[in-house]
């Protein structure tokens, strides 16, 4: 079962990298990130889970050495990671406002001010 | 605990007082006054720190191992976060904050014309916090935390002035590409994760050399490398490099180009010695001296074709950048020496250059080389720190890019005699070859702007405020001393850090106690514990200064005695005997300009310069295409070579 | 005592012997020399040996014009700059085992040391602004990245050849380069050393600008390039510059290649050395100064990096191995 999360993590994002490689619209550059980021937070969960562990929340006296529970350490990494996706969403949208603002258009190949 | 002022403290009161900096400005920075104030004390501090770590961690050669809240090892695993100070990590801390605190001194003056300059410093610390804070960190997730700090940092503050002519464009493509190497980053770490069950990097430096048979090591290791190549815009990220510098304010530029691409090259020199320990490995040296010599190559080519002097500066920063990982990727003591003492000297260099342009920018508003000219007779104090910067950026002795790039030759050549391998040999001649580019490329540069014709238009320009002389001075005081005593910087900073990084056992056992090291790897890390500097040239700047000074001072005395300066300028305008020779037509205005010096070189490589000029045609999706091909080709890499 | 007899004798190196006064007579004769050779091949009588340094004085003695728009002082300095800097390469290269300050310098580091007096005269004109001088600084600057790769594929070859024979692996130190040569024979005799040694000779002209490689100071139709706006005194060191160029590059030559040949005598060392100057600035400079026209500038590069390059490559690797 576990196999399979990975499967799907490399596999979103390698989605990811491949909307931004071939799309032309700014907004869809901006999807591709996020799918990718979502792919990464998938395989840091899959990576601390242990099949029948419980949550790793506990109070004095339930911890018995017969309990064992998933990895805490990828979870805290996940919310990390988490926050910070969104913060290159929200950057990166205002970006693409700024930048609809004064190029008129969201086509890649028109931006391109800067090259050579 | 109890003293404060103990010096295992300095690495994280270091870090903190930056971001501590950053969120009081937030709070107090509508005086413009207080504001300053703030930003010079935080990076005066941050450097104060590292400069007081000199002492026990380059000379005595220790290693601080900092635990936050003194949550040391649990079980034999390191749970807490943990800091770790060695000669190398300082060394990059030191040119780090050097950069900041200067850099600091400019900003005031120099940004005083836009709006919203609280939030400007605001970032400018946060990105300062977030380089430091990597190459200090002990803990690798906490490097993803401060790379992804910086990056965001570094494109708010490139897309700072949004009505400079494409700096949105510049901004976001950095954000997109930045973001997949981060992502790199990240995956990379969670995979180490998995294999390891540990984020320390001692523990990681001491578990993953031993299971690098595994696939998915192998991947990981590609990821991060590809990761810190993007952070350190090596080809192909340096499109990426070129946009976000000619777009940012000069300040930021320094940081750019001083201080991200360094914190690039630390991550891979982390990754290369400690982490995974793949430097004795012949095929994977080569790996690393292939990148630095075609990021060497091909950007100072780019750089010799463009027009706009940040953006020419851009590309020259990839090229030292490549001096550095291919002296790095030697995997000699002197190699390594060498490398990291031209990464500092690039710092100083580069810094002083970033800045010079961005006073010129200041006083033109532009920084066109095709409209710019005779600017040394309205600004003779920058044209002399420019041309300090630009003598040390071409190597010409005695400053410090000689002295730094000498060694690497020598290092180049004393590796290819000792492996017996001829590629070494053409490295060594393209690291000559792109040194005299380099020189030919701001021999254009002082041409458009700083001599040759003066344009009407800028008839009134002035010299810049004093506190941006002030800020150029100390780059320029810094890269004429490093040159002249390489020796001292040899005993006091790179040769320690060179030390440290062949020494990865030492690294291990300070952190996870004494033995821990060979236990895990066995005896075949505690082979380099000397670390021999030979050196097959020489070079003593101090007398051949000496010597200069005297002949100088002798044809001096013959000139001024034989009233060689003695002259007098006829008073209004030029008569015919004193304007320029046209061959006897009436004088008009005729600059030389940039596009057109160097005609002979370009035409020759014509087709290289137009097919160059259409690989970088500014897409976004090919600079993204680029980086997926690097990470599909390191990830081939590892898996046959490993 | 002895600090003041060492900073004499260290005084006297300068300023006299292999210093100032050397190089002025010396540099003068070569070109006098020079001239006279190339005079006669063209069935001229050709000035005087002496009209150099009656050239130079002369100059000394008229009125030196600074154009309108100039920045002085780098107008002025340059050619002092220049000087100088050339004066102090002479002194780091040995003559035969006579070495004044060669313990100082290798020769990486004298081949960046010879960028210096180039880059003064670049700056120097490019101080005027004369479209002239423009064009003239962009064809010098090309000539040096000309020469450049042949010049680093010789010295590498050198450096290797000396290596291998010493069996430290690689030399680039001077002094241990002529000292091998005082107890080996002559490095020309080697037979993998004779093209870098050729690509050299070839380099020579490039150095000092004499047909067919004076693109950058084409008189007929730039007008002297560089020195387009040049008069009077600031002129004289220059022209004087570009004699003890010539010198310089002639001395590097016999130290890499013709070292063995010393008697270990000051004196008699310094006539042999400077005969060999003559000899090579005859065949070399002369004869094809005046044998050949001029190149244009991108023929120049062309040549220089496939010709000459290929030469000094064919030594380097014949040089690695073992030969």
């Amino acid at each position: 079962m576990m196999t399979f999360n990975y499967i799907a993590s490399f596999f979103l994002i390698a989605l990811g990298f491949y909307t931004i490689i071939t799309k032309f619209n700014l907004i869809k550059t901006v999807i591709g990130l996020s799918i990718a980021d979502y792919g990464v937070n998938l395989l840091i969960i899959s990576i601390g889970y242990v099949p029948g562990g419980t949550a790793p929340i506990f109070t004095n006296g339930e911890l018995t050495p017969l309990t064992y529970f998933v990895d805490p350490i990828p979870q805290a990494l996940t919310l990390t990671s988490i926050v910070i996706g969104a913060c290159v969403t929200a950057m990166s949208m205002s970006l693409v406002m700024k930048l609809y603002d004064s190029y008129g258009t969201l086509d890649t190949r028109e931006i391109r001010r800067l090259h050579g | 605990m109890s003293n404060f002022m103990n010096y295992v403290h300095f690495p994280i009161y270091s870090v903190m007082v930056l971001f501590l900096g950053a969120f009081l400005i937030v709070v107090l920075g509508k005086s413009k006054m207080l504001r300053s104030l703030i930003a010079l004390l935080a990076s005066g501090c941050s450097l104060a720190c590292m400069i007081a770590l000199i002492k026990p961690v380059m000379l005595n050669g220790e290693v601080i191992a900092y635990w936050m809240g003194s949550r040391a090892l649990a079980g034999g695993y390191a749970i807490g976060i943990a800091m770790e100070v060695d000669a190398l990590s300082l060394f990059f801390g030191l040119l780090i904050s050097t950069a900041v605190f200067v850099s600091c001194v400019y900003s005031i003056q120099y940004m005083s014309h836009d709006d919203n300059i609280p939030q400007y410093f605001t970032l400018f610390l946060m990105l300062a916090g977030g380089v430091m804070g990597l190459v200090l960190s002990g803990d690798i997730f906490n490097m993803f935390i401060m790379v992804e700090i910086l990056t965001f940092a570094a494109v708010a503050l490139t897309a700072f002035r949004n009505k400079v002519y494409g700096a949105l464009e510049a901004a976001f493509k950095y954000l997109v590409v930045g973001c997949m190497g981060s992502t790199c980053i990240l995956a990379g770490v969670i995979v180490l994760y998995a294999n390891a069950h540990t984020l320390n990097f001692a523990q990681l430096s001491s578990i993953i050399p031993g299971m690098m048979g595994n696939t998915s090591v192998k991947i990981a290791f590609a990821l991060l490398f590809v990761g810190f190549s993007t952070k350190a815009f090596l080809v192909p990220f340096h499109p990426l490099a070129a946009d976000a510098h000619g777009a940012a304010p000069a300040s930021i530029s320094v940081l750019i180009s001083g201080v991200l691409t360094k914190s690039g090259i630390y991550g891979i020199i982390r990754l290369t010695y400690f982490l995974f320990q793949t430097m004795n490995l012949g095929t994977f040296r080569f790996l690393l001296v292939f990148v630095g010599c075609v990021s060497m190559f091909l950007c100072v080519t780019m750089a010799l074709a463009q027009h706009d002097f940040k953006r020419l500066l851009a590309f020259h920063s990839i090229s030292q950048i490549g001096y550095v990982m291919t002296a790095v990727g030697l995997c000699t003591a002197l190699g390594f020496s060498s490398g990291i003492y031209h990464a500092m000297n690039h710092t100083l260099f580069k810094g002083l250059l970033f800045l010079a342009a961005g006073a010129v920018l200041h006083e033109t508003g532009t920084t066109n080389l095709d409209e710019l000219g005779g600017l040394s007779r309205k600004m003779p104090h920058t044209t002399v720190l420019f041309l300090i910067g630009a003598f040390s950026i071409s190597g010409i002795p005695p400053f410090n890019g000689f002295a730094s790039k000498w060694l690497i030759y020598q290092a180049c050549y004393q590796k290819a005699v000792e492996s017996g391998n001829f590629a070494y040999v053409v490295v060594t001649v393209i690291c000559l070859v792109t040194s005299v580019l380099t020189l030919a490329s701001f021999v254009k540069v002082s041409q458009s702007v700083f001599f040759g014709r003066l344009p009407e238009k800028y008839e009134n320009v002035k010299e810049v405020p004093w506190g941006m002389r002030l800020a150029m001075g100390m780059f320029a005081v810094l890269c004429v001393v490093t040159g002249l005593f390489p020796d001292a910087v040899g005993r006091y900073l790179t040769h320690p850090a060179a030390t440290a990084a062949f020494n990865v056992s030492n690294y291990i056992d300070s952190m996870l106690g004494a033995g821990a090291a060979s236990e895990a790897l066995g005896p075949f890390v505690s082979g380099a514990q000397n670390v021999v500097f030979v050196q097959p040239g020489v070079w003593s700047p101090v007398s051949w200064l000496l010597i200069m000074c005297i002949a100088l001072l002798a044809v001096t005395l013959v000139a001024v005695s034989s009233r060689y300066d003695r002259y007098k300028a006829p008073e209004g305008p030029a008569d015919a005997k004193h304007s320029l020779f046209f061959s006897g037509e009436e004088a008009v205005y005729s600059q030389v300009g940039g596009s057109d010096l160097f005609w002979g070189f370009k035409y020759n490589w014509r087709h290289y310069f137009s097919f160059m000029h259409d690989l970088h045609s500014g897409i976004l999706n090919d600079y993204a295409l680029w980086a997926a091909v690097a990470l599909a080709l390191a990830m081939l890499f590892m898996l046959i070579v490993l | 005592m002895n600090v003041v007899v060492t900073a004499l004798l260290d005084l006297g190196y300068i300023l006299i012997f292999p210093g100032f006064l050397f190089c002025f007579l010396c540099g003068m004769l070569l070109c006098g020399i020079e001239r006279k050779i190339v005079a006669k091949m063209q069935k001229r009588v050709g000035p005087p040996i002496l009209q150099p340094v009656f050239d130079f004085f002369k100059l000394c003695g008229k009125e030196t014009i600074i154009p309108a728009g100039t920045s002085r002082t780098v107008f002025l300095a340059a050619p002092v700059v220049g000087l100088a800097a050339l004066v102090v390469i002479q002194l780091f290269i040995p003559i035969f085992n006579f070495t004044a300050f060669s313990g100082n310098a290798d020769i990486i580091v004298i081949l960046y040391l010879l960028l210096i007096p180039a880059l003064a005269e670049i700056y120097g004109a490019s101080s005027t602004g004369s479209p002239f001088a423009g064009v003239g600084l962009s064809r010098e600057m090309v000539t040096i990245i000309s020469c450049e790769l042949p010049l680093v594929l010789v010295l590498l070859a050198v450096g290797k050849a000396v290596g291998n024979a010493t069996g430290s692996g690689v030399v680039f130190s001077l002094q241990t380069i002529a000292a091998y040569q005082a107890e080996n024979g002559c490095l020309l005799f080697k037979l993998s050393m004779i093209p870098a040694a050729i690509a050299f000779l070839l380099i020579i002209p490039g150095e000092t600008g004499t047909h067919p490689f004076d693109a950058a100071e084409a008189e007929t139709e730039i007008c002297e390039g560089m020195l387009a706006e040049y008069s009077g005194k600031p002129l004289a060191v220059f022209k004087l510059s570009h004699a003890i160029k010539m010198l310089t590059m002639t001395t590097l030559f016999v130290a890499l290649f013709l070292g063995g040949l010393g008697t270990g005598i000051l004196l008699a060392d310094g006539l042999i050395d400077f005969f060999f100057c003559v000899v090579i600035t005859v065949c070399v400079v002369a004869l094809i100064d005046a044998s050949t026209a001029r190149l244009r500038i991108e023929q120049i590069f062309k040549y220089y990096w496939t010709v000459v390059s290929g030469l000094a490559a064919i030594s380097l690797v014949l040089a690695w191995f073992g030969l």
